[in-house]
């Protein structure tokens, strides 16, 4: 593998794949944080030039995190498709963004090439390209999924509701629900993130939810995103949960810091097929960001982005329903202000879209970063025009448990009427029954909470 | 602000009086510029469905919810009282506790390596870390091995230790002497993390720390504080070997009764010779 | 701890029937562990409902507390229950028996016996509200925009709550109950409650002991008697005018109801078929079963919709045994050697920006007269208000408890502040290092002047189980 380049006989010398991957990196206060971003502007149009060079077997046959260290790269390893690598095995990395990005390549060109790539390719291929280049090649692509309904058709755009309530109150959670559901947010899930992990506390949550949907008959699936071992005591005790749901990290190390493993993981998915609510095929709600790895101190000096695709490839194995990258919640050491986090949001649903990931975006932002509302708003208009499953919807973009800012369901009906995106198909019957929307609008009802009262 | 209230809506039953009954030696109100409070932010749905049962929804959550929109857009209080609480949030980032807040509680300051509050930001670890200066001075001026010590720091909000330490620090002063716990000298760490405990654990040598430090802010608060507290402090702690009390403010976690509250956890970490997740609490 | 599962009982002495149950309540952290502890009743489950037994009296006005005890303990020997499983659970005396003569030293007699803190409690208004809890309708306003009254009808009585969105809006209770006249199935009247008879008189109707009424009679009576219950729910006939039928009320005027739902004995009659004859009527020597099917038949006249009641005869027992119990707030401080605390009276105090010392003083003074003969500890000291205080003002506040108390009540030696705000630990613990006394200081209970309060065993060291009771025994 090429590891020096020369660009108008300046020299640039890279220690090996994992230092090219890093510094081809768009400027990311995380790779700095961890001490391995470029040093420079130039250094880093340097390692981009060498990347886009390298073949996609450079990329393979140097592994970042060798498979008998770790699990996660092992699970990547075995899940490649051999003959359909084969033949795509000499491609540079220019070549795969060339492909990807022409004309005579369709989803169905996508979903074979998918099957031949390692989630570092995906990786590879995100960083020598634009914002516009990742919106393009995304907005190819079509992931469609079904827990209860279906989601992910192209011309739609579903919304997570995240009625959160700093005490887990019952009658708080349900106001913001009503609230989401008056807006025609909670297509892609009913998604409660709780204050108190416990299986009692889960349940409770769980069956709320649950009797509302009965009771509305509601065309959506519901979830408390308490840790995964909560969420299994709780569905022992009998509580309806149509997913599961974990953070999920991209080395073996991050993931034992969460409290996970690969052994835990298909724990869980075969308790969520036999006790589950839901007939599913698709079971399962991941969230990733850039920067946990590090975090948690278990990034083998790999760079975010890598790190990140490869919690794709880990994703990929449970046959998720919906994943999404809480792309601007960790902190300015990862993602220091917006053009970080805009960029970070495009390449996370770019290089999961890539591998088949119904992917969502919590596009948001914490106080202390250098980022606002308008900046939002920007980068989910981005990826409402790249094909973005869903987004997340909270009232007025505040969280007011989590104390951070993502987007509203304002925002959300917004992006829809801007873009011409519908409601999923199921949830936009049901809310043209309820009288809320009417010909892809909402109607003078909407945002009315007091409807579900 | 009653008396304002009042004055404001004289003033506009004068000018709805002075519309319908037009006179010509009428004189224009004084103006008095515009006043908001939060009731003037508020907005509503202008028909609900359920109409009492629309401030039961608002009055469960702390949520911006039942806010009503123009089209798919917010209306225009409740997206300017958004950004205005983002940018008191903002605001308390970039704050810094005035020296002589500090003084009122004996505090001497000291700092980290943090630099700036863009090198803060952006390298968490270096804010873990005392400046030698500042070993130095806290070697000199502190009790060394006390059974408890106090540390205050600004952490990411200054306005978090202006807002609630003249509350919790002598309610924690308090619960100490009814726990008959002594106390060593405090400080105040400027540009301080969380982990910054470690550091001063290894110099101090302290039985059991409590650190008061500003949280990262959000909208419902930018002036909320945290207690980490910690059974022998030193390098290599983990976090799950700490217990923190979290959103401390007038209006989340009572202030007054946080501060009452660690001296219990103090003794209780002292009784089982640990802390973090194996004390039972 | 992260939860714990408490046995609470409960004990219903009505005026015709006696129920008992066992239930399970889960305590739980409803705190994250980033916050202070705080816990709750999370989830109630009734475990034992024992069957109904006709109440044992002595003679009319007396109940026969032997044969009553020896019941309740074979009911405890049954579900395999000793006094020290119990750690909470109340005795409630229903309808007309708590004016019988010896209710109230039953009552306490029955609490002290029943397990470490099972408490005694009574009043119509309270009943209402546990039967409405107890019957399902509370649970099931919280799903419906509609208000909703539960009629809960007894031998003596019928209590009525109206509930909406899970909250409680008013109560009011009637002389209505299916005991109020007994007889035979001759038609032979045998007794006449004296709470009915001021109605009967503003009715003009005749019913005398030793009468012998016909069905077609009885009939027009208790149809009369359900027709003003329910038209002083809808509406159609003021509180006011009828006083002469109305127990107690909480408000002169209900709101509007939607939906009702009727329990109690005489709720649960109603299910079955209507009395056809005399001897149908007279199943239990009394005017029960016609009372049911007439009140079901009026009810149709009306614009209510029927709800079914989840429980009938024991709603109140099962409300008694899972509603009455909270649990203190987050962060107290107690002496644990002091608890149980049992029927402390409450003398309240509101914190506002007004003079407090002055109105410590008025509420000392007031408390003085009321209960000086308690020397050890005279009453508990409610705080209430909304205001927000510094530890500088919170201490002020100890001081000036501290020197009224010794000032007004020389004897006294326990301490004991219910404060309504979240600020119980650091009242107490100045409490404690400013005065001479011994403190139990606990929050986030609501109390008003002249309640009565229970204070349990802790349950750790940070929580203790409380019984707030409305009603002053004498």
């Amino acid at each position: 593998m090429k590891s020096s380049i020369t660009l108008l006989n300046k020299t640039y010398q890279f220690r090996d794949l994992k230092d090219i991957l890093a510094k081809a990196n768009e400027e990311k206060s995380g790779d700095q944080l961890a001490g391995i971003a470029a040093n420079d502007a130039q250094e880093r149009l340097a390692a981009r030039h060498l990347l886009s060079e390298l073949t996609l077997s450079d990329i393979r046959n140097n592994p970042v995190l060798p498979p008998e260290e770790d699990e996660v790269s092992r699970l990547i390893e075995e899940s490649i498709n051999e003959k359909i690598y084969q033949s795509i095995a000499n491609w540079t990395v220019s070549e795969l963004r060339e492909t990807l990005l022409s004309d005579n390549t369709t989803n169905i060109e996508i979903s074979r090439i998918r099957r031949g790539l390692t989630s570092e390719m995906a990786a590879a291929a995100a960083k020598i390209m634009s914002n516009l280049d990742l919106i393009q090649a995304a907005s190819k692509i079509e992931v469609v999924t079904q827990c209860n309904y279906p989601i992910g058709h192209k011309g739609t755009l579903a919304g997570r509701a995240q009625p959160n309530h700093p005490t887990d109150s019952i009658q708080g959670i349900k106001a913001s629900l009503y609230e989401a559901l008056s807006y025609g947010i909670g297509d892609a899930v009913i998604g409660i993130n709780p204050v108190i992990d416990t299986a009692e506390s889960v349940k409770q949550i769980l069956q709320m939810t649950r009797e509302e949907i009965d009771r509305f008959q509601i065309p959506t699936q519901n979830c408390v995103l308490a840790h995964v071992t909560t969420q299994m005591r709780a569905i022992k005790n009998g509580a309806p949960s149509d997913l599961l749901f974990q953070s999920l990290t991209g080395t073996e190390a991050g993931n034992k810091a969460f409290g996970i493993s690969i052994d835990l993981l298909n724990e869980a998915n075969e308790l969520i097929q036999k006790e589950g609510t839901s007939h599913g095929p698709n079971l399962w709600y991941f969230e990733t960001g850039q920067g946990s790895e590090l975090s948690s101190d278990a990034h083998h000096d790999i760079d975010q982005v890598t790190l990140e695709s490869r919690c794709y490839g880990l994703a990929k194995k449970y046959k998720p329903f919906i994943v999404n990258t809480v792309v601007g919640f960790i902190g300015p050491e990862y993602l220091y202000n917006s053009k970080q986090v805009i960029r970070a949001g495009l390449e996370d649903h770019f290089m999961g879209k890539l591998q088949g990931i119904p992917m969502g975006v919590d596009v948001c932002y914490t106080n202390h970063m250098k980022a606002d509302q308008n900046d939002m708003e920007n980068l989910a208009i981005l990826l409402g025009s790249a094909g973005v499953n869903f987004l997340i919807g909270v009232p007025m973009a505040d969280d007011c448990m989590l104390n951070y800012q993502s987007t509203s369901f304002h925002d959300i009906a917004s992006v829809r009427s801007v873009l011409g995106l519908r409601p999923a198909p199921y949830f936009e019957k049901w809310l043209e029954k309820l009288g809320i929307f009417e010909n892809g609008r909402l109607t003078e009802r909407a945002g009315d909470p007091t409807i579900f009262i | 602000m009653k008396e304002k209230q009042i004055e404001l809506i004289v003033q506009k039953v004068m000018e709805q009086l002075q519309a319908k009954f037009p006179s010509e030696n009428r004189v224009d109100p004084v103006d008095k510029g515009l006043i908001f409070t939060e009731r003037d932010w508020e907005t509503s749905i202008p028909k609900p469905a359920f109409q009492e049962g629309a401030a039961d929804l608002t009055a469960s959550t702390p949520a911006r919810i039942g806010v009503w929109r123009t089209g798919t857009r917010p209306l225009t209080k409740t997206m300017l009282k958004l950004q205005f609480d983002h940018a008191a949030a903002i605001d308390a980032v970039g704050g810094e506790v005035l020296e002589n807040y500090l003084q009122e509680f004996e505090l001497f300051t000291v700092e980290t390596c943090y630099e700036n509050k863009e090198v803060y930001l952006k390298r968490p670890d270096k804010g873990r870390v005392l400046t030698d200066a500042a070993v130095q001075t806290i070697k000199e001026r502190c009790q060394h091995r006390p059974q408890a010590q106090i540390v205050v720091s600004d952490g990411l909000s200054a306005s978090a230790v202006e807002t609630n330490l003249k509350d919790v620090y002598p309610a924690l002063l308090d619960s100490l002497k009814l726990s008959n716990l002594t106390c060593g000298t405090p400080f105040f760490v400027k540009g301080g993390r969380v982990a910054c405990m470690d550091h001063i654990g290894e110099i101090l040598e302290p039985e059991v720390l409590v650190l008061l430090i500003g949280e990262r802010p959000g909208l419902v608060s930018a002036s909320s504080m945290s207690a980490y507290m910690c059974y022998r402090p030193r390098k290599g702690i983990v976090e799950s070997d700490r217990n923190v009390i979290s959103n401390i403010h007038p209006l989340g976690t009572p202030p007054v009764e946080a501060g009452a509250h660690i001296g219990t956890v103090l003794q209780k970490m002292l009784e089982q010779k640990t802390s973090g997740v194996k004390l039972e609490l | 701890m992260s939860t714990v599962v408490i046995k609470s009982v409960g004990i219903d002495i009505g005026t015709s029937t006696s129920k008992f149950m066992m239930s399970e309540l889960t305590l739980g952290r409803v705190s994250s562990n980033f916050s202070l502890p705080q816990f709750d009743i999370i989830q109630r489950k009734v475990t034992y409902v024992s069957e109904i037994i006709s109440t044992p009296l002595k003679n009319e006005e007396e109940i026969d507390l032997p044969l009553l005890v020896s019941w309740l303990e074979k009911e405890y020997q049954q579900v395999g229950l000793t006094l020290s499983d119990i750690k909470s659970g109340a005795v409630i005396i229903t309808g007309e028996t708590a004016i019988k003569k010896n209710a109230d030293a039953l009552i306490h007699y029955l609490a002290e016996r029943s397990g470490d803190f099972v408490v005694a409690i009574a009043g119509a208004s309270l009943e209402a509200v546990l039967a409405g809890k107890g019957s399902g309708a509370a649970r099931h306003s919280q799903s419906s925009r509609a208000a909703i009254a539960n009629i809960d009808i007894g031998g003596g009585t019928a209590n009525v709550v109206v509930f909406q969105q899970g909250k409680v809006l008013e109560t009011i209770t009637f002389h209505v109950g299916g005991r109020l006249i007994e007889m035979n199935s001759l038609g032979e009247v045998l007794t006449v409650s004296p709470s009915l008879k001021p109605w009967l008189f503003f009715k003009k109707f005749q019913v005398e002991k030793g009468m012998r009424l016909s069905l077609p009679k009885l009939v027009e009576i208790t149809s009369a008697l359900c027709g003003d219950l329910l038209d002083v729910l809808a509406g159609g006939k003021s509180i006011s005018s009828l006083e002469c039928l109305v127990h107690s009320t909480s408000c002169p005027a209900l709101p509007r109801i939607h939906e009702v739902m009727v329990s109690g004995g005489v709720g649960r009659l109603a299910v079955e078929e209507p009395p056809a004859t005399l001897e149908d009527v007279a199943k239990f020597n009394d005017i029960g079963p016609l009372l049911a099917s007439e009140l079901m038949k009026a009810v149709k006249r009306y614009h209510f919709t029927v709800v079914e009641a989840a429980q009938t005869s024991s709603a109140t027992v099962i409300g008694a045994g899972t509603q009455t119990t909270k649990l203190s707030g987050a962060t107290i401080l107690i002496q644990p050697e002091l608890l149980p605390l049992r029927n402390v009276p409450v003398v309240k105090a509101a914190l506002t920006e007004m003079d407090f010392e002055e109105q410590i003083e008025q509420v000392f003074l007031k408390g003085k007269e009321w209960f000086e003969g308690n020397d050890h500890l005279p009453f508990a000291i409610g705080l209430g208000g909304t205001l927000y205080l510094s530890y500088v003002k919170l201490k002020e506040v100890a001081d000036i408890i501290g020197e009224l108390y010794a000032m007004n009540f020389p004897l006294a030696e326990v301490l004991a502040v219910v404060c309504e705000n979240d600020m119980a630990k650091a009242l107490g613990q100045a409490l404690r290092l400013q005065t001479n006394y011994q403190v139990i200081c606990i929050d986030q209970i609501g109390i008003e002047h002249g309640d009565y309060i229970d204070i349990g065993a802790p349950l750790n060291d940070e929580l203790v189980p409380v019984v707030v009771k409305t009603l002053a025994f004498s």
